[in-house]
């Protein structure tokens, strides 16, 4: 029978590596699609997976038993993917005003045709992901894809109510900017659709 | 009749919309959007913008990467303390590839040997005490074959993250890739031919695999222009090259370990 988190957990804590491989290979798929958001590139996500599961290894001691684990790893894992980030500024910078060029409404962007299938709907979101900052990437992916409060997003990224919020509010906005010509092709396709 | 002068702001309909908004203000919200046509077209296109974000399909973990990662995590949770990352052409990394290159020496002659004394090659495993001296060498062959595609596939690894996260500026210089990538290719095919003779046809397979791309970066022109490198990197990232790279070092990072625990047990080498 497969163990649970919680049995998993304590287990691991009690040194059984075979405990703490379970707990790996079953959430390790779900931190890729954390690190793949953040970082935006498949082998940085490879590596802030790895490092989220030696970090949560050393940490599972802090681990509180009633706590939710798949919780308290994404809390590591955007941890993680933060401290990656932040150790490589000069690629987050350059990919930041690269993607800003392209996606800044005027500038020369995708026919409707090319934005028909959903891959690139994808394509489009997380570039727009990447041209956020760190802290705003962070902020707005524990809100929007994990439903974070704002009080969880404070303790996980150690911000005040108001740092958090405004990291927030200036994601969205940005994200609204870089969005909307995919926004108004999407309208405009409809109102083809309609005529 | 009284004029409603009070409009919720940006961050009021984002808070809105995720449900953080103070209790007072989400139902002052809830009522303005009802009569202000104004700001009903704001919160739609506000939420429209934030539902196509979840439409957003994500490029899924490749098969088996729950266990290229546990390999990956074990092998990390093993090093006491982890080594900071180097650049890849630091000068620190000349220093092992001297060695290498003395691993190469090695590989080759033992290749060369293997060839002259086939008969040595076919003693079984399991077999007298008498004969097992003669399986010793096959061990230090093993581990000398196992060392040296360890560090080319290390040189492998970071010159293929160098490659997909460098800037793609016009024009870019191509110097240092080229010259790793043709020093690459040299020890990759000894090691290939070596690989083969000693029954590692997986490890023979991946620098099979990974040769077109490494000669394709070697023979670029000096000066790459942006469309030409990021055709480049559509193939790494097609072919998955960084992956298998990964998963074949940690390979034979395990085969080592064991190769090691054998050769203990039988009194080291």
């Amino acid at each position: 029978m497969q163990l649970d988190d919680a049995a998993a957990v304590a287990q691991a804590r009690g040194g059984d590596e075979e405990a703490f491989r379970v707990l790996v290979e079953r959430h390790s798929r779900s931190i890729y699609r954390l690190a793949y958001r953040m970082t935006g590139r498949p082998e940085d996500a490879e590596d802030v997976v790895q490092e989220t599961f030696v970090r949560a290894y050393r940490q599972l001691g802090r681990f509180e038993a009633r706590s939710n684990f798949a919780t308290w790893l994404y809390r590591i894992g955007f941890n993680c993917a933060i401290d990656y980030m932040r150790a490589r500024p000069h690629r987050e910078s350059v990919e930041t005003h690269e993607t800003l060029e392209r996606l800044t409404p005027g500038s020369d962007g995708p026919s409707i045709d090319d934005l028909v299938y959903a891959g690139e709907i994808g394509t489009r979101v997380q570039e727009a992901l990447n041209a956020l900052s760190v802290q705003e990437r962070a902020a707005f992916l524990m809100r929007h894809y994990h439903g974070c409060s704002i009080e969880e997003i404070c303790g996980a990224l150690d911000l005040k109510t108001n740092a958090a919020k405004h990291s927030i509010f200036r994601a969205v906005k940005k994200m609204r900017v870089a969005l909307k010509p995919l926004m108004e092709a999407r309208t405009l396709g409809s109102k083809m659709e309609v005529s | 009749m009284q004029v409603n002068t009070w409009h919720p702001s940006e961050d009021d309909l984002i808070l809105h919309f995720y449900g953080e908004g103070h209790p007072g203000t989400e139902q002052r919200v809830d009522d303005h959007l009802r009569s202000c046509a104004r700001c009903r077209e704001s919160w739609t296109e506000l939420s429209e913008t934030l539902k196509l974000v979840d439409a957003a399909r994500l490029p899924e973990a490749p098969s088996g990467f729950e266990h290229v990662i546990w390999a990956r995590v074990e092998q990390a949770l093993m090093r006491p303390i982890a080594p900071p990352r180097r650049p890849v052409w630091s000068f620190a990394r000349l220093v092992p590839l001297t060695a290498l290159a003395a691993l190469i020496v090695a590989a080759v002659a033992l290749a060369v040997m293997s060839q002259r004394q086939p008969v040595q090659q076919t003693v079984p495993a399991l077999s007298t005490s008498a004969s097992a001296p003669a399986a010793k060498p096959d061990h230090t062959r093993e581990r000398v074959l196992l060392t040296a595609l360890d560090s080319h596939f290390e040189q492998t690894e970071l010159l293929l993250v160098e490659l997909m996260n460098a800037p793609d500026g016009a024009g870019r210089s191509l110097d240092f890739e080229r010259s790793t990538a043709d020093d690459l290719v040299t020890t990759g095919r000894l090691y290939r031919a070596t690989a083969e003779q000693t029954g590692h046809p997986q490890f023979a397979q991946m620098l099979e695999d990974l040769e077109p791309v490494l000669v394709e970066v070697a023979r670029s022109p000096k000066k790459i222009d942006k469309q030409e490198f990021k055709s480049l990197r559509t193939r790494i990232d097609d072919e998955g090259l960084l992956f298998k790279v990964r998963a074949v070092g940690t390979e034979i990072r395990e085969r080592k370990q064991d190769l090691n625990a054998v050769i203990m047990s039988e009194g080291g080498l």
